[in-house]
């Protein structure tokens, strides 16, 4: 069963959700729909993340790639240009930042897609429609705590409380 | 006079960004065509170029690199836009950029797609331009990692796909709500560039981190990318390329001449699509100051290569020296430092004269006076060479004219397209967050 | 010595002697017989496209009556550290086993970054397709390839006489000896003012020549290391 209580202000929806905390809702239960990011206090609804790991990692590994890569080739197909060594760390220095940088890209870009979730297939719970300028908070909860639920979510302030149906 | 953009009602806001996205008007269809044909001769003029060889252009031993390259390292340097813009003024949160870095974005991305077609156009062979990238083959054969042009193949290509993703990031909010009310062609297009969004909290995450990451990347990327253009030069032993200073220097010229790209951008766009609420006067007035600002720290540095090359009176140099200072190119040199220092300096350094409109003379000036400046790096070093028996003067043919205005042909093209696709102020980051304080 | 005994390998160089250096440009015109080396028309050498692998500089001093000309062939100065091998995206150019910098016609994909990097401008380009006037296109030598458009080409050292030479001698089961190969530019020269031989050669004559007291070399200060040594009085 799902709920979705809107809200036109980030305070009582925070209300709302430590309230509900309070109450033994995890996290998970809860979601925030909105048209703008809102900007929560800490430890309202903290989101795990580990983009910026993701992004280091993507960045060394392709540093080491390039690395390989270049120092294989370039001793491969051996031939002396203008006295230099075959494999010079400054001469392709340049090369190996860029595929860093290249690597910390794309490594964030596909870390974003599998954070926010946006390409999975289409989730059973269903999405409310939100006004702009409002902020709606779903909340997961079981046939028998509708009332509550409902009774909190007025309390903390919210201008209504609907059931969600399939399509929100 | 400020308008505070807070009292401005969202419904407003939203309509007011979306409503150029739907018809054209009949100086659209306009501008549209007049960009198509000046693109389209230079089309025919590369066309011609590769059926007969690079004859066709003005240049000669030893003017082996001419206007292509000038144009080349100009957008470059174009496509700093963007990354000022966006990632330094995002890392300091500086608010008043936001209805602004979708303008610039776009500049980036479009300015790097027709500077790294330069490359291309410039080769003897250009057809044959893919054996720059090392890919397994018959031969054998890999490439060249030690060159500087292996260094830009990179470097372009990182930057090319840091910007495009920097750009579409912070698309996707605007996409989904335009799916929702978008219909045929247009709305199977937004539903599938938008992935499902929904705004739920988690993706907003998501989507703040990665922006947030990205900033900072891409600042360093692009520091890097105009320094490795440059390097095209310092590393050669040519007679006044082969300089230290040329890595910041161009990174400086870069960001100076992005900023006025998007000044310029931006005044067309305000006055196109009557946005004056969105992009208002306190806009133009601090990309203004920042354009003073780039215009001095460009003087700084051209005086330091200049005045080191003079004081040090070696004579490879000099001879190189004095082409650009009293030789043929002078005129090129001080019309560049008219247009890149005393006009700025005068139209924005003095209170009163500062307006949108100064701004915007300013910033064609900067953009011409900038191209200039590449033409005076380029070409005197090259025509004056070491064994004076093969001094040369370079003069660009219609072939590389006609190829060169057709690259802004192609980049107004670009920008009319992008702007009825999408709204180009970003209106998720346009409403004012609670917490933030402009 | 016997042919199969292991010698060290050659390093080609070349020596010209200024003073008796008259200018007359033989050596120009050789080399185009030997190397096919296109045809210019009055527009294109008016343009600076006119192709000389071999070009004759001439510097003048003083006034008139009192001028005194200068000649100095230029040609490729083959250097040990070339400027122009390193910046070359697609290893069109490197230096091979024996000191030469050779030129990969068909792996030039004509990016020109090379002829920047000389600091002799002694890289040239083929703008267009090379062209002859009839009957010229008859004259072209088997052993040395025609250039298409769009790729940078210079002095060889003449390899294909280099390779021919060679060749030769290990057919007749002899040792190679310093005067069997010639460049076409040494070859034809009426006032013997060039010598091409192997450097690492103590006993030939370009060795001898390299050691005068009068050798210098071109632009030494860069650093290059050209393999071209120029005889000239000191002052």
């Amino acid at each position: 069963m799902y709920l979705a209580g809107d809200f036109h202000a980030m305070e009582p929806a925070a209300a709302a959700i430590m309230e509900l905390k309070a109450n033994a809702f995890d996290t998970d239960d809860l979601a925030v729909f909105s048209d703008e990011p809102v900007e929560f206090p800490r430890g309202v609804l903290d989101r795990p993340s580990h983009m910026s790991l993701a992004s280091v990692l993507g960045g060394i590994t392709f540093l080491l790639l390039a690395t390989g890569f270049v120092y294989f080739t370039q001793h491969n197909y051996p031939l002396v240009t203008g006295g230099m060594p075959l494999f010079s760390f400054w001469a392709t220095g340049v090369i190996f930042y860029e595929m860093t940088m290249l690597g910390a890209i794309v490594a964030t870009f596909v870390w974003f897609l599998k954070e926010s979730g946006v390409l999975r297939r289409r989730s059973p719970a269903p999405t409310p429609k939100v006004e702009p300028g409002w902020i709606c908070l779903r909340v997961r909860c079981a046939a028998e705590q509708v009332a509550e639920v409902t009774h909190w979510l007025n309390r903390a302030g919210a201008a209504s409380v609907k059931k969600l149906g399939e399509n929100g | 006079m400020v308008v505070a953009h807070q009292v401005i009602p969202y419904d407003e806001v939203r309509d007011d960004l979306w409503r150029p996205l739907s018809g054209v008007s009949r100086r659209y269809l306009v501008v549209l065509v007049c960009a198509f044909l000046v693109g389209l001769s230079g089309l025919v003029a590369w066309g011609y170029q590769l059926r007969r060889g690079l004859g066709v252009t003005g240049l000669q031993r030893p003017v082996f690199w001419g206007v292509y390259i000038v144009d080349f390292v100009f957008w470059i340097g174009i496509s700093h836009a963007g990354t000022l813009i966006s990632a330094i003024l995002r890392l300091t949160d500086a608010g008043w950029r936001k209805p602004v870095t979708r303008a610039a974005e776009a500049i980036t991305v479009f300015a790097l797609a027709i500077g790294g077609m330069f490359p291309i156009i410039h080769l003897g062979r250009a057809w044959l331009f893919y054996w720059l990238v090392p890919y397994p083959n018959s031969r054998l054969l890999w490439v060249n990692f030690r060159s500087p042009l292996l260094w830009d193949l990179t470097a372009i290509l990182t930057y090319m796909t840091g910007s495009v993703i920097y750009l579409y990031l912070p698309l996707i909010p605007d996409i989904g709500q335009l799916a929702e009310h978008a219909t045929g062609w247009r709305g199977f297009l937004y539903r599938k560039l938008s992935l499902g969004w929904t705004g739920s909290d988690w993706e907003w995450h998501a989507l703040e981190r990665a922006i947030k990451l990205m900033a900072g990347i891409i600042l360093a990327v692009a520091v890097s990318v105009h320094t490795v253009v440059s390097w095209d030069f310092a590393m050669a032993i040519a007679p006044m390329w082969h300089s230290t200073i040329f890595g910041p220097y161009f990174v400086t010229g870069a960001i100076f001449s992005g900023i006025a790209a998007l000044l310029l951008a931006m005044a067309i766009i305000r006055r196109a699509m009557h946005l004056e609420k969105y992009l208002t006067r306190k806009h133009f007035n601090n990309l203004a100051k920042l354009l003073l600002l780039m215009s001095l720290l460009w003087l700084y540095f051209t005086m330091a290569e200049n005045l080191t090359v003079w004081y040090g009176n070696e004579p490879k140099e000099m001879d190189v020296f004095g082409a650009r200072v009293r030789g043929p190119y002078a005129r090129y040199f001080w019309t560049m430092v008219f247009l890149n220092f005393v006009v700025p300096f005068v139209l924005l350094g003095i209170r009163r004269l500062r307006s949108v409109t100064t701004a915007t003379i300013s910033s064609v000036a900067v953009l011409i006076g900038m191209w200039l400046e590449r033409y005076i790096i380029v070409v005197p070093t090259l025509s004056f060479s070491r064994l004076p028996s093969a001094w040369i003067n370079y003069g660009p043919s219609w072939v590389e004219v006609a190829i060169t205005a057709s690259t802004f042909a192609a980049m107004a093209m670009l920008y009319l397209g992008f702007s009825k696709l999408f709204p180009i102020v970003s209106v998720w980051e346009f409403e004012p967050h609670p917490a933030e304080d402009d | 010595m016997s042919v199969e005994e292991k010698k060290p390998g050659h390093r080609w160089g070349m020596a010209i002697d200024l003073d008796r250096c008259t200018g007359c440009q033989a050596c120009v015109a050789a080399c185009h017989a030997e190397n096919n080396l296109p045809v210019s028309t009055p527009d294109s050498a008016a343009k600076g496209r006119a192709v000389h692998w071999m070009r004759v500089d001439r510097y003048y001093e003083g006034e008139f009556p009192d001028v005194r000309v200068k000649y100095m062939p230029v040609l490729c100065q083959q250097c040990d550290e070339a400027p122009c091998e390193p910046v070359c995206p697609v290893y069109a150019t490197y230096k091979n086993p024996e000191g030469l910098n050779v030129q990969v016609y068909n792996r030039c994909v004509g990016t020109l970054y090379c002829g920047n990097n000389c600091p002799y401008s002694v890289r040239y380009f083929n703008w267009f397709a090379p062209e002859w006037d009839t009957p010229l296109e008859l004259q072209h030598n088997p052993d040395v390839s025609v250039r298409m458009v769009g790729v940078m080409e210079k002095c060889t050292f003449c390899i294909q006489r280099i390779r021919r030479g060679k060749q030769d001698a290990k057919e007749e089961g002899r040792l190679l000896r310093d005067g069997d190969i010639q460049t076409a530019c040494v070859q034809s020269c009426p006032a013997e003012a060039m010598v091409f031989g192997d450097l690492n050669d103590p006993e030939s004559k370009v060795s001898r020549w390299a050691e005068s007291g009068r050798a210098t070399r071109l632009l030494e200060e860069l650093g290059a290391k050209p393999k071209v040594f120029y005889l000239q009085r000191a002052k």
